[in-house]
């Protein structure tokens, strides 16, 4: 059919999905005190880095930075390893009725974050965990299992049980077979979970904002939030260099594992 | 990727290769006397030295007690805490009290409409865009970078999106700069600020993020049609639409529902966006069901009235997610189709 229209309908989306990234960075490297009041469409200086400093250190996304980096690379981390003992568990062990605890922890990503919220409120104070790191730090972890657990899971059913088998001939223990059959061949899906549960976390703005105030503890999206609702005294520049500092970790991870990445989104869909 | 197959049943299966059908049938006959096993049956006669059932708990537990108490405990504790009227301090029962409310709260009534609003335009507009690009691109000369830019705001988070559009659909953002420019006055607006419109422009905000990965799936499964088909279907004289009515969709119908499912699952749990762009506002004409849970319980303390509010929505998520979850569960073949 007609090759031109295919060609123009492309082109056409191509510029509407370019033209926000082009405001994005041009009106980012506007000079904060030069911003007329309208978006710029034309690059009026390079002051990236002094927008990003204001956003960094007065809008206080320095400190959130921070943790979320500890929150994402931790939670993660601590997420893919316990959801891989827990596939080990239901797919490998001669665990009584897998289903029932693969239902348990698959829950967990079924329903929608507010159904857990307001007792996670009560709970985190009751138990001092309100405002902590600790307290986001544990949250993430559980609320990262079950899809974590999900994937991981998905992929050692694909292992062959003889291997299993062999090592157990073999006299291998299972913290061994684990360690040393299953880990090591799982290391590209384990890749993937992990990035996926990073991502997650990093983008979490909900749990943050309601187990969360001080700024040292708020994940890096509430305090991008808090930024943007002071838009007008702080002006655009400043706010969407605050966006492209706190898009940049995913942003450069997506780019540069962009195969193990959307391995994790299309696992869902084999 | 053929969409159908469980994982489960993959290992198992030999290896089938046209080029030795007759090795191939032999393996076969032997394959049937010892029938095939999943992982899980390997170690299954194990017991004595490995200890018995009992010795896979230790490797399950930590899992499920981070899920246990931090997300099955709350989940239980809301459904118990919509029968009392919560104020944060004194909760008092009142049986069914607070879903009698939902019914004739005029606040509810819109916030489901705008809910049913964002399921509907997100069918609507990301999936049938990406369904589009992806055919648009496929097999096109620049196709993969065309993919990559339409994925890329994917990358971005929500509330970085959402901070981008906010600059956009301001009064004196690019968006009514843009109409002004072309001439089309009388269609610039206070996007954010009247009803219909905000929902409306939020769903076009949330179709630039979202789109991308669409386009991904649905290439994906592109490139898992057989060429053989399409080649048959040429010599048969099929082009343009009887192509792709008769040979694409069908061949896309695993990831289209796929699709179609985390479209509306994602749809309805739209928090960052709508948070960020307009807190629901003004005066609650935006909300969704996600952004009322939240206001009611955090904002306005009714705690009951939120936890009921959070359990319809989950009953939402999850009635529309049966489709899509009935390919995930594990054991169950019946719902393999």
């Amino acid at each position: 059919m007609g090759r031109a229209v295919r060609n123009a309908l492309v082109a056409g989306c191509v510029l509407l999905w370019l033209v926000p990234l082009y405001l994005l960075v041009v009106n980012a490297l506007t000079p904060a005190a030069e911003y007329a009041g309208r978006p710029e469409w034309t690059f009026q200086g390079f002051a990236l880095w002094e927008n990003a400093e204001a956003a960094w250190d007065a809008a206080g996304i320095g400190d959130s930075f921070q943790a979320s980096l500890l929150y994402a690379v931790v939670c993660g981390l601590a997420a893919v390893l316990v959801a891989a003992m827990a596939a080990f568990a239901v797919v490998v062990l001669p665990i009584p009725r897998p289903a029932f605890w693969f239902w348990l922890i698959y829950s967990g990503t079924l329903f929608p974050l507010q159904m857990f919220l307001a007792p996670l409120f009560g709970l985190y104070a009751d138990a001092d965990l309100y405002d902590t790191r600790l307290g986001l730090m544990l949250v993430y972890t559980a609320w990262a299992v079950p899809f974590a657990f999900f994937l991981i899971r998905n992929h050692m059913t694909t292992m062959p049980p003889e291997l299993t088998e062999a090592a157990l001939i073999d006299g291998a223990s299972f913290r061994r077979i684990f360690w040393r059959v299953h880990v090591p061949l799982m290391r590209a899906g384990l890749g993937a979970a992990f990035l996926f549960q990073f991502t997650a976390v990093w983008n979490d703005l909900l749990l943050g904002i309601t187990l969360s105030r001080s700024p040292d503890v708020q994940p890096v999206m509430a305090a991008l939030t808090a930024l943007n609702t002071a838009y007008s005294t702080t002006g655009p520049p400043v706010i969407l260099a605050g966006a492209l500092i706190v898009s940049a970790p995913t942003l450069l991870l997506f780019l540069v594992f962009r195969g193990l990445f959307l391995r994790g989104v299309t696992a869902s869909a084999r | 990727m053929t969409g159908t197959a469980t994982p489960a049943q993959g290992p198992a299966t030999p290896a089938q290769g046209p080029v030795e059908p007759v090795r191939e049938r032999g393996r076969r006959r032997v394959r049937r006397k010892v029938p095939t096993r999943t992982p899980y049956q390997a170690v299954k006669p194990g017991g004595g030295r490995l200890g018995g059932p009992l010795a896979a708990l230790p490797w399950a537990l930590p899992a499920f007690a981070l899920v246990g108490v931090l997300l099955v405990y709350p989940f239980l504790r809301s459904v118990y805490g919509s029968f009392f009227e919560d104020n944060g301090f004194t909760s008092s029962f009142t049986g069914l009290d607070n879903y009698a409310r939902l019914a004739d709260d005029p606040i509810f009534g819109r916030s489901l409409l705008n809910t049913l609003m964002w399921v509907a335009g997100t069918l609507l507009l990301p999936v049938l865009a990406g369904l589009l690009l992806a055919v648009a691109t496929h097999r096109m000369r620049f196709g993969g970078i065309v993919q990559l830019i339409i994925v890329l705001p994917y990358a971005i988070s929500g509330a970085a999106t959402a901070v981008l559009w906010n600059f956009m659909l301001t009064s004196d953002g690019a968006v009514n700069q843009v109409l002004r420019g072309a001439g089309l006055d009388g269609w610039a607006r206070t996007w954010l600020l009247e009803w219909p419109h905000n929902t409306l422009s939020m769903i076009v905000a949330s179709t630039w993020q979202a789109t991308g990965l669409n386009v991904v799936l649905f290439a994906i499964g592109l490139r898992a049609i057989p060429r053989e088909t399409v080649e048959a279907a040429q010599l048969d004289g099929a082009s343009g639409w009887r192509m792709f009515r008769y040979i694409t969709l069908p061949g896309l119908r695993a990831v289209t529902v796929v699709v179609v499912g985390m479209a509306i699952v994602n749809s309805l749990k739209a928090f960052d966006m709508i948070w960020i762009l307009t807190k629901g506002g003004p005066s609650r004409s935006s909300e969704t069901l996600a952004l009322s849970m939240y206001r009611e319980t955090f904002r306005l303390f009714h705690v009951g009235y939120g936890s009921a509010i959070a359990l319809v929505l989950s009953v939402i998520v999850v009635a529309s997610s049966w489709m899509y979850l009935r390919r995930q569960m594990p054991d169950a073949d019946a719902a393999k189709s």
